[in-house]
């Protein structure tokens, strides 16, 4: 037997066995179903178009509303907005209240709402500052041939910026998008699976499995095998999610999704599996000092309190890929799978910097697995309570 | 052979095992006795390197155990664990596909453990919809389903019902009949004195007793002695050699020196009292542990 034939059957019992459990299963079709319904639902509702119904008070509002109907009218799905008039202030406001109308415009100068903010409100007001603005640029410059460089100088920037890496525009809106939505997804599957991983070691522990296994196997092959069993399942999952996803939103036009240059897939893979690899091992290790499933995701917090800071980390390499605060968190092996990513989005990190950071998770990665290992085998065997890190270390026995 | 030379290990101040040494030979039993905390699985982690030993050797024909070895070697520790969710039978072609055998080995063995013991209609249930008895049961078949050359058992009787016991009992014995090593540890000494033909008893990590039970009760000093008598007995008080001396109504129960003479015994006996039973044996397993674990 080698270590590569053990591991491959440890890795294919993880595989199987969890794989065919029930909680595998519901939590697949679980968030399947999640995601579909994210993409389905407003794609739905988006398609019956909207309408508004807005109250209107006294004169000038007219105008405003037919702006607003302009603004609308080259949208794919149809904004309708409602008339009704009232004769009274107290009148109008008493429909507010009761919800008949959205909004109040009262003589083209002061539109009434229900709440200050809202989701549901804002749509319907942004719209309406909007038309009004125009409104009021065109009376102002009625009839001027500058009115139409009066717009263009609203609409856009006037300066043109020329970054010396990456792009900007229509292309920074869409690697943004990638870059956010890579990084949720990442924090979201690095966690689940690495939950999976703590729990497993510690049934394994609490079932008391672990001693049959380590009279033929090594500690760090069980490791390794159940980090590949598991990781394998959690890609299986989340490329299958993904997928499922991105037919969804074709199929629905929900928005346009941007090509994902291959060099970026690339990239999000491999730091995806870097890590996997990093958190998993550090979860297995601590899986092994509990026995008890109860206090498995005590033993995790540390991990988890991680992984949530690289997380948030990570929010500031979204602002600003460049920052001090983006370059140094790249060198930071358990932050870097989450924040380097952000900044290949970005097209904002160098390639030699690129490949240091890669190198030097890597070299981390070898370093925890062996402690990770180490911390495992010294574990295992302890039953009852919770053994220290430090004394699993030192009480490592094979 | 299994050879355990100069066994130590030291966990803080606590002395585990202490120049601990042993043989179990190929189609033979060997009965590890021991009080609790003796060192017994301490000894039987180290064979499978699950203890990183201070000192001393295991040797198996002679060459130092390594991976390899313990591949062919079967493993049924105290603490008793499967795959609670896995079906007995994947659970025990996993395992034996672990110790070298290959898919179809594995699948074949698997199918006539089960058979042989008993559960071969549960095989495609998860084990933990298994009765605690048939659940053993797998667990025995785990350490048997590669065919070991040795086998190493720590407490395999705990817990078992006569039944079970019965059965456990004739699966060891059928595997040391066919040239395996097996070696348990146990607390039941009727059991181990009926069924092993060698035993080693450890206390406090060193071995006190080891050797063949029939040559250890002969070369004992000591012997046993039992009489029913239908009255007096007071001519036993005047009979020297005496350790021990228990009395159960007519019934009297004695350790005596190997050197008492027995003919003289009997003559100051029949000339007191009428005997209604009387025999004159070899001491019990458990006189043997009792005296070689005095503390």
């Amino acid at each position: 037997m080698t270590s590569l034939q053990t591991m491959r059957l440890v890795a294919g019992r993880e595989f199987r066995e969890r794989g065919r459990s029930r909680a595998y299963l519901v939590s697949s079709a679980v968030t399947l179903l999640i995601i579909l319904a994210m993409i389905v639902v407003p794609a739905v509702l988006r398609s019956q178009g909207r309408t508004f119904t807005v109250g209107i008070l006294g004169s000038g509002n007219e105008p405003i509303l037919a702006a607003a109907e302009a603004l609308t009218a080259a949208d794919e799905f149809p904004t309708t907005l409602r008339r009704v008039a009232f004769e009274a202030r107290d009148e109008a406001v008493a429909a507010l209240e009761a919800g008949e109308v959205d909004a109040v415009l009262v003589d083209g100068r002061e539109l009434v709402v229900a709440t200050a903010g809202g989701f549901g409100g804002s749509d319907l007001e942004r719209l309406l500052q909007q038309a009004a603005g125009t409104r009021r640029i065109q009376d102002l410059l009625a009839g001027d041939e500058a009115a139409a460089d009066v717009v263009e100088i609203l609409t856009s920037d006037a300066l043109e910026v020329v970054p010396l890496r990456g792009e900007r525009g229509r292309e920074v809106g869409q690697r943004g998008v990638i870059a956010y939505g890579g990084l949720v997804l990442m924090y979201i599957a690095i966690l689940s699976y690495g939950t999976w991983m703590l729990t497993g070691v510690t049934e394994e522990k609490s079932n008391r499995v672990v001693e049959v296994l380590l009279a033929t196997t090594k500690p760090w092959q069980l490791l390794a095998g159940k980090m590949i069993g598991i990781g394998l399942l959690g890609i299986l999952q989340f490329v299958g999610t993904v997928v499922a996803a991105v037919v969804a939103l074709r199929v629905t036009e929900l928005f346009d999704l941007p090509a994902i240059p291959v060099d970026l897939l690339v990239a999000m893979v491999a730091w995806f599996l870097l890590g996997y690899a990093v958190y998993s091992a550090a979860y297995g290790a601590a899986g092994s000092l509990v026995s008890r499933a109860e206090d498995a995701q005590t033993a995790a917090f540390p991990m988890t309190l991680v992984a949530i800071a690289g997380f948030f980390a990570s929010f500031r390499a979204l602002d600003d890929p460049s920052s001090t605060t983006a370059v140094v968190l790249s060198f930071v092996p358990p932050v870097a799978p989450f924040v380097v990513p952000v900044r290949v989005a970005f097209g904002a990190i160098p390639a030699w910097e690129h490949a240091l950071a890669a190198g030097v998770t890597v070299v981390f990665l070898a370093l925890l697995v062996r402690l990770a290992g180490r911390v495992y085998s010294g574990a295992l065997l302890h039953q009852g309570g919770r053994i220290s890190f430090r004394d699993a270390f030192r009480s490592a026995e094979v | 052979m299994l050879v355990l030379d100069g066994l130590e290990k030291t966990y803080g101040e606590v002395r585990a095992l202490d120049g601990c040494a042993f043989a179990v030979e190929r189609g033979r039993m060997l009965g590890f006795l021991g009080p609790n905390g003796a060192g017994k699985t301490t000894t039987m982690r180290a064979i499978f390197g699950l203890v990183r030993l201070d000192a001393g050797s295991v040797t198996w024909d002679g060459r130092p155990v390594t991976d390899a070895e313990r591949l062919r070697f079967g493993y049924m520790p105290e603490a008793r664990g499967l795959y609670p969710k896995m079906k007995a039978r994947d659970q025990l072609v996993y395992l034996g596909m672990l110790h070298g055998l290959t898919r179809s080995d594995a699948r074949r063995a698997a199918d006539r453990w089960l058979e042989t013991l008993g559960v071969g209609e549960r095989a495609e249930d998860p084990v933990e919809e298994l009765s605690h008895g048939n659940q053993q049961r797998v667990q025995l078949a785990a350490s048997l389903v590669h065919d070991p050359e040795l086998l190493v058992l720590d407490e395999p009787f705990s817990g078992l019902d006569p039944l079970g016991v019965e059965t456990m009992a004739e699966v060891l014995r059928a595997q040391a009949d066919a040239g395996t090593a097996v070696v348990f540890s146990s607390h039941q000494l009727d059991l181990v004195e009926d069924l092993c033909e060698d035993v080693a008893i450890i206390d406090r990590g060193r071995i006190v007793l080891a050797g063949n039970v029939r040559e250890l009760k002969d070369a004992s000093r000591y012997r046993r002695l039992e009489l029913e008598l239908e009255d007096g007995g007071e001519f036993l008080r005047r009979l020297t050699g005496v350790v021990a001396h228990e009395v159960d109504g007519d019934r009297h129960r004695l350790l005596v020196d190997k050197d008492t003479d027995v003919r003289e015994l009997l003559a100051a006996a029949s000339s007191t009292a009428r005997i209604r039973e009387f025999a004159y044996t070899t001491p019990s397993l458990n006189d043997l542990f009792r005296e070689a674990v005095t503390r």
